[in-house]
Parts: structure tokens; sequence; C-alpha cells
């Protein structure tokens, strides 16, 4: 047995190459989630297109990724190999764990893939469009149960997003954390809650079945392949987007960033990352430079008035 | 195309000569692995996923089903051997199976959960092919009022993990509560008893604290006891295979547990560690002779492990028919099927038909795999045994902090250019505290239970007092919450009237226990 | 921690008592930081504080439970525990921890390995250390490259695997 275990073992140690690592990528999450996924994604494409040699993912799971952020900032000052892959979500933990590293700790690169979120009911639920949902909140907001991810993420802030511009209090939101995966779309399925709230893609399946019925998307534009209106076709003026992004490392030169800036964008234009968007269903909203620092920039802010909005913030 | 054609067709799939050999160097591996004290079934599938990469889909899912089975049933060896449980739904194991172990009965308690773990995941699989849509809706009517209720019965079920003294059996479980409160609170987002740790944002992870408390523990104790380091084991006494007794106590204990197993394992909010938890007590109270309880009875073995095996198949339910992955292991399994093209999710039937009674059938004849490579294997496991105890417990604590380190291990604390991983020092910190808590007398079990149960009552009971904007009437609305709550005043109460009945005998047996 | 037994006599278990300290301090120091909490004005009919409450309170009042039993022996009787080797073993879990950053995986385990074993009375360590660290790396090179698993490597773990430190 333990000829066998060794074999495996032996032939999957030999078929590594065993240069020297030219990029490290930290995903501040745990294997299997979007974060980790982005990473190794990343890193395929980074090897198969020749970009760098030998590309390492190491996983700092925890807390919102806060926790990969403060090691990243910490120890990898200086280093111009050293990648890290953020997003959206990263920005609202920040907040609400009142981290003491923030992202005016790294240097952002580039954003790479965005998601719309999608708000859904129960295909038996009696609330057919997103008017028949506006029309219930402002009659009691705290009637109607949100279920979706953690407790000031993306999910929550869309929420809240929703409430304020439709006019009606947002601590009155009445939303129901689950920790991700499928804890929410069960809570929704079984019609344990008014609607759910989450990642497009965590409800595709279902929508394309008719379990559920989607009601928006929460970005400037229709999601490709869906069949739904976005919140602005609706009548609510907002957009959301789920985005991840790549960050260096803090105290690099403007020269080293340049560099990695080139490097990135040669990935994100590359074969090998477009195929790999397509199969996993992520969409291209690439930017990098100033545009994408003024976007980081309007983002942290947006997102600070709406959690202490939400009263998750002082 | 009926449902018997075409599990038979997958069938004849696997039985190739080229699947079955796929599913024996799954099983081997996942067992070797899935031994190991500190690695769990979820580090495992993860460790082994990649193995099966490079294999056609066919032959990938039938290996991937031997690893899933065999690290699923390779903690229970450790938890019943060494009383060092890899994670959390072979801690009960490990209360009756070790007691059986150091008593020279490791044999029959090996066989009884290699044996029950195959008819529990027999029954389970055709289970999921045949009731899956009807267990899945069960399942999803589960609300968080429903899963509170669930959550009252365990804890009251935790009370059979007590040992002799009420008082300190609760304050194992008060500690174990304690710890659950610790990190960002899921319904608002707010830090507790963090004390500015990020480390501890994310709250302490229950695998760290089982291998801690219970292989480490056990080890400094062991250590401590002269008489302990000096002993001589016997790994066997009488039969190394199970008696006519054991048959007769098993068969009924493999039963309840794989019907308590299954349906738990189905729900999103379930998992292998209460479905074993509610069998250990169910058995308990069912059991011709609850004196023995405490004591190494093969019934708190059998029952058990049933369950945590059909809870394993029952964990497949919602992953196959709705795509909801409900565990750890079920994600990184959801990864594994990705990499065909498989999205798991309400279509999957439909649209991926052949491949999905495959990988049913590849887990019935990987379960077959498990029990004919274990039964002959455990004359060699007891063996273990008798390994010299230095080498064996610095072995033990080699492989706990290599499993620590492996699934959660950043070296994310530092003093200067000394970089240390927040994950070992807790691991170090509760292994003297598992040391303590036996040398006072306290049991271990419940602080663990306190630790997976506390925070999942919490936040079911938050979030349904939330739904129903505060009122409390929510909680007792539904059926199946009453039928629950039911169980637990059942629970309660029939103890009461048996000991009463047995004038005090069964206590005095619980009396002269020492460990 | 008086590991002597002599309570045959009515004298209150000393041990037991710092036990009941040790749990009201647990219980106050929950009681306080929870009350060091903001608690968000949300929708919440049961806020993040109120298990806490809970849970301190239930600590005290097992604080009070074991100063009773304390105080009336309710203990049970303690085998006489031999810390020396104890200190050998936590010595090693603290040798590992200190070392695995700069040492790597191996040369750290391989100490934890033979003080474990020294605690249970094998030695001498200038031969344990090395059969430690020989089979620490057998399991670092199975897991870490075999499958991947991320464990800190060293100076030893990179001169075997690449040649050069």
């Amino acid at each position: 047995m333990n000829k066998l275990l060794l074999a495996a073992l032996v032939s999957g140690a030999l078929s590594m190459p065993a240069f020297a690592a030219d990029y490290t990528i930290l995903a501040p999450a745990a294997p299997g989630g979007g974060w980790d996924q982005t990473a190794r994604t990343m890193q395929e494409a980074f090897t198969a297109e020749g970009i760098s040699g030998n590309v390492q993912v190491t996983n700092v799971p925890g807390a919102g990724g806060t926790i990969g952020l403060a090691q990243f900032a910490n120890q990898d000052a200086g280093n111009p190999n050293a990648l890290i892959v953020g997003g959206y979500v990263m920005v609202g933990a920040i907040l609400t764990n009142m981290s003491p590293v923030t992202l005016a700790d790294v240097t952002p690169i580039a954003r790479l893939t965005g998601e719309a979120v999608a708000i859904v009911v129960p295909a038996a639920s009696d609330i057919q469009t997103l008017d028949d949902l506006v029309a219930k909140l402002k009659e009691n907001t705290g009637a109607v149960s949100w279920a979706g991810g953690s407790a000031g993420g993306v999910d929550h802030i869309t929420a809240g997003l929703i409430a304020k511009t439709i006019g009606v209090d947002p601590t009155q939101v009445n939303y129901i954390a689950y920790s991700g995966g499928g804890e929410a779309l069960a809570a929704i399925l079984g019609g344990q809650v008014t609607v759910g709230i989450s990642g497009i893609s965590e409800f595709a399946s279902q929508i394309e079945a008719g379990e559920l019925r989607l009601l928006a998307v929460s970005s400037e534009e229709r999601v490709p392949g869906v069949d739904g209106p976005t919140l602005k076709e609706s009548g609510i003026d907002l957009a959301v987007e789920n985005w991840r992004m790549v960050a260096a490392a803090p105290g690099i030169t403007p020269e080293q960033k340049a560099a990695i800036t080139a490097d990135v964008k040669a990935l994100a234009t590359s074969a090998s990352w477009q195929t790999a968007l397509e199969t996993k269903g992520w969409v291209d909203t690439y930017l990098d430079g100033e545009a994408f620092d003024a976007q980081l920039a309007a983002d942290i802010a947006a997102t600070e008035t709406i959690l202490k909005d939400i009263g998750l913030v002082q | 195309m009926n449902t018997f054609e075409l599990l038979g067709q997958g069938l004849i799939a696997a039985l190739q000569v080229q699947n079955l050999l796929y599913a024996l160097i799954g099983v081997t591996l996942g067992t070797a692995v899935g031994v190991l004290p500190g690695i769990g079934p979820a580090l495992t599938v993860a460790l082994l996923l990649p193995v099966t990469y490079n294999l056609d889909p066919a032959g990938s899912l039938i290996m991937f089903a031997g690893i899933y089975y065999g690290g699923m049933y390779g903690g229970s060896t450790t938890s019943i051997l060494l009383n060092t449980p890899g994670e959390s739904a072979s801690i009960v194991t490990a209360l009756e199976g070790n007691k059986m172990a150091r008593q020279g009965r490791g044999g029959p308690a090996l066989a009884t959960a290699a044996i029950g773990s195959f008819i529990a995941g027999l029954i389970a699989t055709l289970g999921l092919a045949f009731v899956a849509p009807f267990v899945v809706k069960f399942a999803l009517s589960f609300g968080p009022a429903d899963y509170f209720a669930l959550m009252v019965l365990a804890f009251i079920t935790v009370s059979a993990a007590f040992g002799d003294s009420p008082l300190r059996g609760l304050t194992a479980l008060f500690i174990g509560l304690g710890l659950g409160i610790i990190g960002i609170d899921q319904q608002t987002g707010q830090t507790r008893l963090a004390f500015g740790i990020l480390d501890l944002l994310d709250g302490i992870e229950v695998t760290t604290l089982a291998v801690a408390l219970f292989a480490i523990g056990e080890t400094l104790k062991t250590a401590a006891d002269r008489e302990q380091v000096e002993a001589s084991v016997m790994a066997v006494k009488g039969s190394v295979w199970m008696t006519l007794d054991d048959w007769k106590r098993s068969w009924g204990s493999w039963l309840r547990g794989t019907f308590i197993g299954f349906p738990i394992g189905a729900m999103p909010a379930g998992g292998a560690d209460i479905a074993s938890f509610l069998s250990y007590s169910a058995e308990k109270s069912f059991a011709k002779k609850p004196e023995e309880f405490g004591h190494g009875a093969i019934e708190g073995v059998a029952g058990p492990e049933a369950a945590n095996n059909a809870s394993a198949a029952g964990t497949l339910v919602p992953l196959l028919t709705l795509g909801l992955p409900t565990t750890a292991t079920a994600a990184i399994m959801l990864a594994g099927f990705q990499q065909f093209g498989l999205q798991p999710g309400p279509l999957l039937f439909a649209n991926n038909s052949s491949l999905v009674w495959a990988l049913i059938a590849s887990l019935l004849v990987a379960n077959f795999m498990l029990l004919v490579l274990n039964l002959p294997l455990i004359g060699l496991w007891v063996k273990l045994l008798t390994i010299p105890k230095p080498w064996l417990y610095a072995g033990i604590l080699t492989f706990a902090t290599l499993g620590t380190l492996g699934a959660n291990g950043a070296m994310s604390m530092g003093f200067g250019s000394m970089r240390i991983s927040f994950e070992l020092v807790l691991l170090l910190v509760f292994g003297v505290l598992g040391y303590l808590l036996r040398r006072f007398g306290y049991p271990i079990a419940p602080v663990v239970v306190g630790l997976i149960l506390g925070p999942m009552a919490e936040q079911q009971l938050r979030r349904a007092l939330s739904i129903s904007q505060g009122d409390p009437a929510v909680l007792f609305h539904s059926p199946i919450s009453l039928v629950l709550y039911a169980v637990a005043i059942i629970a309660v109460v029939l103890p009461i009237i048996m000991r009463m009945r047995g004038k005090g005998a069964v206590l005095g047996q619980l009396a002269s226990d020492e460990d | 921690m008086s590991a002597g037994q002599s309570n045959s006599t009515r004298r209150p278990d000393g041990a037991a008592l710092v036990i009941a300290v040790i749990l009201a301090a647990i219980s106050i120091i929950i009681f306080w930081q929870t009350s060091q909490m903001r608690v968000p004005p949300i929708q919440q009919r049961v806020g993040p504080t109120v298990f806490p409450y809970i849970v301190a309170s239930g600590l005290g009042l097992l604080a009070l439970g074991t100063l009773v039993s304390a105080l009336r022996n309710g203990f049970p009787a303690r085998s006489k525990d031999d810390y020396a080797p104890i200190a050998w073993i936590v010595g090693g879990l603290v040798a590992q921890i200190l070392l695995l950053s700069t040492a790597g995986f191996s040369v750290a385990t391989g100490v934890l390995f033979a003080l474990t074993a020294k605690g249970f009375g094998r030695g001498p360590l200038w031969q344990t250390i090395p059969i430690g660290i020989v089979f620490s790396f057998i399991v670092w090179f199975i897991f870490a490259r075999g499958l991947q698993l991320s464990l800190p490597q060293g100076p030893v773990e990179r001169f075997i695997v690449t040649g050069s430190f």
C-alpha cells in the first residue's frame, strides 16, 4: 500500500519544475473561492503565455481578505515580485473589521473582472417584478427579509443602497447573513426569506431551471445570457459591481509598478486569460492606471457612506 | 430509462477492471492519508483531488469516490486506537471506541466501524439514487426556527457525553460556547472577544481545537503518568473479530445510525458531526445495558460510525440535486466536478445523467472496496498500539502539527524577522487545556461540541427572530420544530424515569468511572 | 497546584479553588468585553451581545458551583502526575513554533519529535534529533512536494530538493 502511495507521490513530485519563482500571488481566501480561483487562473495564464516562468500561489484565508492583506503589506513590502488578489468585498471588510491595514497600504495595479449582483425570489413568490419589491419595501421595510452573504459584504451593501435609493431607511433593511456556499440559496429555495441577493453565478443554474425568478441585476448593462433587466432599467438609479483586482506590494518604485502593470495588461489581453474568463463565466472589466485609482477611491468613499447609513460602521 | 437501468449502466461502467483498480487506489490513498491524526476528510479530499486529474472522467470520478469514503473512514481508526480524532465527526467514536481498544477490544471496535460504515454507505448511496428528490424537499423545508430546535435537541443529547458530573460536563460545554463567541458576528459584522488579534477574527477552527484537546492533551496526559508510559499494551484480548454478541448488539445501531445520518447530512446546515452526536445519544437511550456507556459499549461505536458515513452520502443529495455544497468537503468536491465541466445544480441529472449515475455507481463500488481493504487490515491496524510509546506519540504530534499547518498555518505573527504560526500557538494552548481538563476529571467532548453547536444555535435563533421581526412564536410555528422539541423532552424525561426504576444501579456504575 | 492528595480531612481542594477563580475571571472578561461592544442600530431583535451575556452568566454560575464543590472536596481523586515529561513535550511544541520560519519544517518538527520521545523517556537527543529530522523530511517531501500542501521550507528542504540553499 505504501508503495502505491509513494509511487503516486513521487511521480507527482518529479513532474514539477524546480526553478525559482517569478511572481508569487497571495490569495487572501481559502482554496476554491473566487479570489483563489482568480489567483490560480492568473498563475496558469502567466506561465502559459510565458510572461512569468514559475508562479506560486499561497492562500491566507480569513476575515474578508483582511488577514491576507495585512500579512502581504507587512511581509512583502518592497518586493517587486509579490502580487495579491482582492476585490470589492475587501473594501467593506476593511471598514467593518476596522482593519489596521487598508488598500492604501498596498499598490493597486488593475481591476480584472466584475460580477453583477442578482436579486431573486423563489418561483412561488407573489413578487413578480422589481416594482412589486419596491412597493413592499415602501410599505413595511422590515417585513422584507433578504438572504445573502456575510454582513457588510457586497450583497448587504447593494441591499442597503437599493433601500437608500428608493427612499426608505437603510437601517430598517432586514438582512439575514448566511455563510457563503449553498446556505443562503437553500433558504431562498425553501421560501424561508422574501428575497435573495448574491452574485449572479450563485443563482444562474437555478434561474435557468425556473426555480428562482430574477428581478434585476445590479450592473450597468444587462448580463449576457441572462434574461433580466438592470436596476437602472427598472427605475432605480444604481449600479454596483463585485469586482476583483490585483495589487502589488507597498514601497515599490514607479518603474517597478509600471513593469508589473505591463505584465498584468499582457496577461489580461492574452488568449489564455480570455479563454479562462469564458469557461468560468467571468466578465472582463479590465481597468488600470489613473482610471482604476479614481474608480477605487470612489468605491471606497461610497462604501463607507452606505456602511455608515446601514449602521455597520461608525 | 428508469432508475434501475441507469444505475445498472453506471455499475457496468464502474465494474471494469481498470476502474476497479482506480477505486482500490483511491480507497487506499484516502484511508492512508485520512488515518493520520489531524488530517480530516476535507483536507484529505483537497490534497488527493489533483491525483485524479490525469484520468478520464469515469476513472477520475471513481478514484475520487474512493478517496472520499476512504478519508471518511480513515479518521475513525486513530480515534478508536489512539483517542486522537482528526475531525469533529469522529469525536464520539473515540468516546466508546478508545475504551474498547484499551480493553484489548480494538479489533471488534474497528470491525463494527468498518461494517457499519459499509452498511450505512450502501443504504445511503441507494437512498441518494432513489429518494434524493424527496429528501431534498424535506431538507429545504427546514427553516432557521427548525434548525434552532434541532440544535436544542443536540445540546440536550450532549449531556450523554458528560460522564459522571453534570457540573464538570456543563463547565466543559460552556468553555466551548465561550470559545464559539470569538470572532466576527455573522449577522452584524461586529468583532467579539478578538482582543485586537487579526487571526481571531474568523473564530476558533474546530479542527484545531479537536486535534489539540484530543491528540496533544492525550499525549501530555499519557506522558505525565509513569504507569501509563511503562504499561505494556495488550493489543488484542480475546478475538480480533466480532463475536456473535457483538453482531447482535451492532446491527440495530448500524441501521439507526444510517437513518439518523442520511437526512441530517442532506440538510444544508446539518453535517456529520451533529448526526454522530444524535446517534450516540440515541444508542445510549436504546441500549439494553446503558451502564456500559463510558466503558466501551460497542453500540456507541457502531451507531455514530454508521451515522457519520450515511451523512457523507447525505451531503451529496443537495450537492447533486441543487448544486449546494453544505460542507467544506462538498465545496472541494464541487471544484472537482467542475474539472469535467459538470455544473451541479437542478439541471445536472438532466444534462449529465450518465456521469451522475457513474458517480453513484462508483460510490457503491468504493464503499465495497473499503470493506474489502479494511477488514483484513484490522489485524495490522491494532498493531499500531504495539509501537513503542516514544515513537508513537512523537509521530502523532508530527502529524497533528502537520495537519494544522497545512489546513490553516499561515505564518501570520512575527517578531522582527521571525514569523510564527498563530494556529500552532492555539494548538499548544488548547493542548495544555486538554491536559488540565483530563487531570481534573472534566470530559473533553462537550468543549468541542459547544464550539460547533453554540455559533450555529445562536445564528439560527437570530435569523429566525429577525425574519419574524422579533416574534418569538415563530420558534414553535412549524410541525418540524414541535416534533424536535417533543423528542428533546422525551430525551430528558426518559432517562430520569429509567433511573428511578433502576434504583440508582446505573448511577452506582457511573460513579466508579475514573476517567 | 498541590498534586499530593491528602483530602481525607475537610481541607478545601486548592486546585479546584483555582479553577473556580479562573472560570469567574473568564466570565468577567466576557462581560466586560461585551459591554464595550458597539451594537449597530440594525433591525436586530436579538443582537450580538445577548449570547455572550448568556455564556458569561453561565460561566459565573459554574464558577460558584465549582467553588462549592471545591469546599466539599467534590473533585475526583487525581493521579500523581510527573511534570518533567510535560515540560519536554511543551518545550518541543514551543521549539517547533519558533524554529519553523527559519529552520523549515523538517528541522523544527524533528526537534519536536525528539523532545516528545525524550518526554516518554527515549534519548539521547543527539540520536533522536537526527531520526526526527529524517522522519519529518520524508513526511514533508510526501505532503509538500507530492500533495502540494503548503508547509514552510528551510535550508534543509531547499538543499535536498534543489541542490542549493
